[in-house]
């Protein structure tokens, strides 16, 4: 790896840091989503700092360049990531579709029992 | 004993629900409880209703955290002084109610019941998961908490408002490790837990390590910048 790609990764995962930090003391994310984000950006720094483990792996794995290595392991991670999201996502359209439509007929429910109610009276 | 919430989180509880509640109401006088019904799948809402239980229940599943939040805002709006955080399962025993009050009114804000206050802990894999959590909060707060994931804790009025209304007040260890850092003052007292009646238990091994890189995760870095608002 070059000494630019190193500065370039320090300082890419130094930042992701700063802004997970800053949006969770804003309160903006929950830290169950925020411990992924916090660690991938320690993995960065991590491999930033100490190159020799990616070198380490790019021999074992008879790989052409580290920097191949790198994207792949960084691509996997976001792959994993982008399908637990879209898990996540799926689950959450599930229970808004379910909430709006408990409330929807509760309302019909309301509305018909008032309308009940007055015929008699 | 009214000034008392038992909050009960229930998800799929049919089994154990009735036999909780029962043991609750032997005591005399018996405290106030609400059961959260977490959008359970079998027959625990039906069971409740039937039995006459005072239940709240969420129409879909929010998980323990916000099962548990719904019974902190019910105490926070209905005045309660106490909340107890108590399992559905039947693995915690009233009993300890009284005695927890006790120590909550020498000036706690939070009084956990804690399996290991007197007692040796054992040494299991469990334990060993217990006490890498209890060596981080040391770590991060210099208080020991011998029991930090039991999860039968009684909390005080301050408390139950940050509970009901903000984000990220899960009733787990780094929560507690959290306000143990804003300066809440803990205590344990000797307890004693059975073993689940009945149905499973939703920690598989899997579960368990994903729950404590989460949590060590969240007690070693993210307790740590975390603003004060949050």
């Amino acid at each position: 790896m070059s000494m630019t790609f190193r500065i370039i990764l320090i300082a890419a995962s130094v930042i992701a840091t700063c802004i997970v930090i800053t949006r969770i003391r804003k309160s903006r994310m929950q830290i169950q989503n925020a411990v992924f984000w916090v660690l991938l950006s320690l993995l960065l720094i991590i491999l930033a700092l100490f190159p020799a483990i990616i070198y380490f792996f790019t021999s074992l794995f008879g790989m052409q360049s580290p920097a191949n290595l790198l994207f792949l392991i960084i691509i996997f991670l976001l792959l994993t990531k982008e399908f637990s999201m879209s898990m996540h996502i799926s689950g959450l359209e599930e229970k808004l579709k379910d909430l709006t439509q408990n409330i929807a007929l509760e309302r019909e429910k309301e509305f018909r029992e008032k309308e009940n109610g007055e015929k008699k009276s | 004993m009214k000034d008392i919430l038992v909050i009960i989180p229930a998800f799929n509880e049919e089994k154990n629900i009735a036999g909780v509640i029962e043991r609750l109401n032997e005591k005399q006088p018996a405290p106030d409880y609400v059961i959260v019904n977490d959008g359970s799948t079998d027959h625990t809402a039906a069971l409740c209703r039937k039995n006459r239980y005072h239940l709240i229940d969420l129409p879909v599943n929010l998980g323990l955290a916000g099962a548990f939040q719904t019974g902190m805002r019910y105490a926070w709006e209905n005045g309660y002084r106490y909340a107890v955080q108590f399992d559905g399962d039947g693995q915690h025993r009233a009993e300890y109610i009284m005695p927890m009050r006790e120590k909550m009114d020498e000036g706690y804000d939070i009084v956990i019941a804690s399996r290991f206050e007197e007692e040796r802990k054992p040494a299991s894999f469990r334990m060993l998961g217990s006490n890498m959590i209890e060596l981080a909060i040391l770590m991060t707060t210099g208080v020991k908490i011998k029991d930090p994931t039991s999860g039968m804790r009684m909390y005080n009025r301050k408390t139950i408002e940050e509970f009901a209304t903000r984000i990220n007040f899960p009733p787990e260890p780094d929560t507690i490790s959290w306000l143990v850092k804003r300066g809440a003052k803990v205590a344990e007292i000797q307890a004693k837990m059975d073993l689940r009646a009945g149905g499973k238990s939703y920690l598989t091994p899997l579960k368990a390590v994903k729950y404590m890189v989460q949590v060590l995760t969240s007690i070693l870095f993210i307790q740590n910048f975390r603003g004060k608002v949050t």
